[in-house]
Protein backbone atom coordinates (compact mmCIF):
# COMPACT_ATOMS: atom_id res chain seq x y z
CA UNK A 1 0.00 0.00 0.00
CA UNK A 2 2.61 2.50 1.15
CA UNK A 3 5.22 1.20 -2.02
CA UNK A 4 1.88 1.66 -4.31
CA UNK A 5 1.40 5.16 -2.97
CA UNK A 6 4.99 6.31 -2.98
CA UNK A 7 5.30 5.00 -6.82
CA UNK A 8 2.03 6.57 -7.90
CA UNK A 9 3.72 10.22 -6.54
CA UNK A 10 6.86 9.33 -8.24
CA UNK A 11 4.88 9.35 -11.24
CA UNK A 12 3.09 12.18 -10.54
CA UNK A 13 4.44 14.83 -13.45
CA UNK A 14 5.10 17.07 -10.67
CA UNK A 15 7.38 15.25 -8.68
CA UNK A 16 10.48 15.87 -9.87
CA UNK A 17 9.76 19.92 -10.45
CA UNK A 18 8.76 19.58 -6.99
CA UNK A 19 11.58 17.87 -5.84
CA UNK A 20 14.00 20.07 -7.52
CA UNK A 21 12.12 23.45 -6.17
CA UNK A 22 12.38 21.72 -2.67
CA UNK A 23 16.14 20.36 -2.89
CA UNK A 24 16.96 24.39 -3.93
CA UNK A 25 14.53 25.92 -1.62
CA UNK A 26 16.83 23.62 1.25
CA UNK A 27 20.15 25.06 -0.16
CA UNK A 28 18.65 28.32 0.28
CA UNK A 29 18.31 27.98 4.06
CA UNK A 30 21.43 26.16 4.48
CA UNK A 31 23.37 28.66 2.53
CA UNK A 32 21.50 31.53 4.34
CA UNK A 33 22.43 30.25 7.98
CA UNK A 34 26.13 29.58 6.53
CA UNK A 35 25.95 33.77 5.56
CA UNK A 36 26.12 33.16 1.77
CA UNK A 37 22.81 34.41 0.75
CA UNK A 38 23.26 35.30 -2.80
CA UNK A 39 24.83 31.76 -3.36
CA UNK A 40 22.08 29.94 -1.91
CA UNK A 41 19.53 32.37 -4.27
CA UNK A 42 21.57 31.14 -7.32
CA UNK A 43 21.41 27.48 -6.32
CA UNK A 44 17.47 27.94 -5.73
CA UNK A 45 17.67 29.81 -9.20
CA UNK A 46 19.60 26.36 -10.89
CA UNK A 47 17.36 23.76 -9.02
CA UNK A 48 14.15 25.81 -10.38
CA UNK A 49 15.50 25.64 -13.77
CA UNK A 50 15.67 22.22 -13.43
CA UNK A 51 12.42 21.87 -12.12
CA UNK A 52 10.97 23.64 -15.25
CA UNK A 53 12.70 21.31 -17.42
CA UNK A 54 11.18 18.20 -16.21
CA UNK A 55 8.20 19.93 -16.21
CA UNK A 56 8.79 20.86 -20.01
CA UNK A 57 10.42 18.06 -21.32
CA UNK A 58 8.14 15.82 -20.03
CA UNK A 59 6.76 15.03 -23.49
CA UNK A 60 9.91 13.73 -24.56
CA UNK A 61 10.26 9.70 -24.42
CA UNK A 62 13.73 9.88 -22.37
CA UNK A 63 12.68 12.49 -19.50
CA UNK A 64 9.02 10.32 -19.83
CA UNK A 65 10.88 7.51 -19.50
CA UNK A 66 12.63 8.31 -16.60
CA UNK A 67 10.47 9.45 -14.82
CA UNK A 68 6.24 9.69 -15.29
CA UNK A 69 6.85 6.54 -17.38
CA UNK A 70 8.88 4.22 -16.21
CA UNK A 71 9.23 0.68 -17.67
CA UNK A 72 11.29 -2.27 -16.99
CA UNK A 73 13.66 -1.50 -19.71
CA UNK A 74 13.99 2.31 -18.13
CA UNK A 75 14.35 1.14 -14.60
CA UNK A 76 17.38 -0.98 -16.08
CA UNK A 77 18.48 2.09 -17.45
CA UNK A 78 18.33 4.02 -14.01
CA UNK A 79 19.77 0.82 -12.13
CA UNK A 80 22.74 0.81 -14.35
CA UNK A 81 23.72 4.74 -14.64
CA UNK A 82 22.90 5.10 -10.97
CA UNK A 83 25.67 2.29 -10.52
CA UNK A 84 28.06 3.92 -13.04
CA UNK A 85 27.65 6.78 -10.93
CA UNK A 86 28.54 5.42 -7.97
CA UNK A 87 31.50 3.74 -9.30
CA UNK A 88 33.06 6.94 -10.72
CA UNK A 89 32.23 8.36 -6.59
CA UNK A 90 33.99 5.65 -5.27
CA UNK A 91 37.07 6.13 -7.49
CA UNK A 92 37.38 10.22 -6.70
CA UNK A 93 36.65 9.28 -2.91
CA UNK A 94 39.80 6.79 -3.07
CA UNK A 95 42.08 8.87 -5.34
CA UNK A 96 40.97 12.04 -2.85
CA UNK A 97 41.68 9.61 0.19
CA UNK A 98 45.06 8.66 -1.33
CA UNK A 99 46.15 12.35 -2.14
CA UNK A 100 44.74 13.13 1.61
CA UNK A 101 47.15 10.53 3.04
CA UNK A 102 50.13 11.32 0.57
CA UNK A 103 50.10 15.00 1.98
CA UNK A 104 50.22 14.14 5.61
CA UNK A 105 47.08 14.52 6.19
CA UNK A 106 44.29 12.48 8.23
CA UNK A 107 42.52 11.65 4.75
CA UNK A 108 39.17 12.87 6.44
CA UNK A 109 36.43 13.27 5.51
CA UNK A 110 37.54 10.73 2.36
CA UNK A 111 37.67 8.21 5.15
CA UNK A 112 34.38 8.21 6.76
CA UNK A 113 32.55 8.58 3.45
CA UNK A 114 34.41 5.83 2.01
CA UNK A 115 33.91 3.71 5.18
CA UNK A 116 30.37 5.19 4.68
CA UNK A 117 29.64 3.92 1.04
CA UNK A 118 30.89 0.45 1.81
CA UNK A 119 28.95 -0.28 5.01
CA UNK A 120 26.37 0.78 2.73
CA UNK A 121 27.30 -1.94 0.07
CA UNK A 122 28.16 -4.86 2.53
CA UNK A 123 24.15 -4.07 4.15
CA UNK A 124 22.89 -3.93 0.42
CA UNK A 125 24.01 -7.60 0.11
CA UNK A 126 23.18 -8.96 2.87
CA UNK A 127 19.58 -7.36 2.52
CA UNK A 128 19.08 -8.70 -1.37
CA UNK A 129 20.57 -11.64 -0.47
CA UNK A 130 18.16 -12.33 2.37
CA UNK A 131 15.28 -11.00 0.34
CA UNK A 132 16.62 -13.82 -2.61
CA UNK B 1 17.72 -12.62 -28.24
CA UNK B 2 16.43 -12.97 -31.76
CA UNK B 3 12.84 -12.24 -31.77
CA UNK B 4 9.74 -12.27 -33.99
CA UNK B 5 7.76 -9.24 -32.57
CA UNK B 6 8.27 -6.84 -35.44
CA UNK B 7 6.34 -9.70 -38.21
CA UNK B 8 4.31 -9.88 -35.79
CA UNK B 9 3.21 -6.52 -34.51
CA UNK B 10 3.16 -5.79 -38.22
CA UNK B 11 1.33 -8.42 -39.73
CA UNK B 12 -1.65 -6.61 -37.62
CA UNK B 13 -1.24 -3.38 -38.60
CA UNK B 14 -0.05 -2.05 -35.73
CA UNK B 15 2.37 0.70 -34.74
CA UNK B 16 4.87 0.34 -32.05
CA UNK B 17 3.08 3.26 -29.76
CA UNK B 18 0.08 0.70 -30.17
CA UNK B 19 1.54 -2.24 -28.73
CA UNK B 20 3.70 -0.37 -26.37
CA UNK B 21 0.35 0.82 -24.86
CA UNK B 22 -1.11 -2.54 -24.61
CA UNK B 23 2.08 -3.68 -22.86
CA UNK B 24 2.53 -1.34 -20.81
CA UNK B 25 6.02 0.07 -21.62
CA UNK B 26 6.99 3.03 -23.82
CA UNK B 27 7.41 2.79 -27.38
CA UNK B 28 11.34 2.91 -26.81
CA UNK B 29 11.23 0.02 -25.17
CA UNK B 30 9.49 -1.99 -28.30
CA UNK B 31 11.80 -0.18 -30.49
CA UNK B 32 14.68 -1.77 -28.22
CA UNK B 33 12.92 -5.52 -28.23
CA UNK B 34 12.56 -5.87 -31.84
CA UNK B 35 16.18 -4.24 -32.62
CA UNK B 36 17.33 -7.48 -30.58
CA UNK B 37 18.94 -4.76 -28.14
CA UNK B 38 16.64 -5.11 -25.15
CA UNK B 39 15.56 -8.58 -23.97
CA UNK B 40 12.51 -8.20 -21.89
CA UNK B 41 11.95 -10.05 -18.54
CA UNK B 42 10.20 -12.91 -18.45
CA UNK B 43 6.50 -11.73 -17.37
CA UNK B 44 6.85 -8.91 -20.84
CA UNK B 45 8.10 -12.03 -22.36
CA UNK B 46 4.94 -13.90 -21.82
CA UNK B 47 2.55 -11.01 -21.65
CA UNK B 48 4.02 -9.97 -25.75
CA UNK B 49 3.51 -14.01 -26.64
CA UNK B 50 -0.23 -14.20 -24.80
CA UNK B 51 -1.08 -10.80 -26.81
CA UNK B 52 -0.07 -12.46 -30.39
CA UNK B 53 -1.37 -15.72 -29.07
CA UNK B 54 2.07 -17.75 -29.57
CA UNK B 55 4.35 -20.04 -27.37
CA UNK B 56 7.50 -18.07 -25.71
CA UNK B 57 9.20 -20.22 -27.55
CA UNK B 58 7.87 -19.44 -31.03
CA UNK B 59 8.48 -15.80 -29.94
CA UNK B 60 11.99 -15.53 -28.91
CA UNK B 61 14.86 -17.29 -30.16
CA UNK B 62 17.66 -17.79 -27.65
CA UNK B 63 19.98 -20.01 -30.41
CA UNK B 64 20.41 -16.07 -31.64
CA UNK B 65 22.36 -13.65 -30.67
Amino acid sequence: MIKERSEAMMRSRWFMPAFCLGLGLVVLAASWIGGHPLAGLFSLGVMAAFGLFFLLAVGNETVRGLTVGRDERFAQIDLRATAVAGLVLIITLIVAWLTEIAQGHSGNPYTWLGATGGLAYLLAVAFFRWRG
Amino acid sequence: MKNRVRPLRTERGLAQGQLAEAMGVSRQTINSIENNRYTPSLPLAIALARYFGVTVEEMFDDQGT
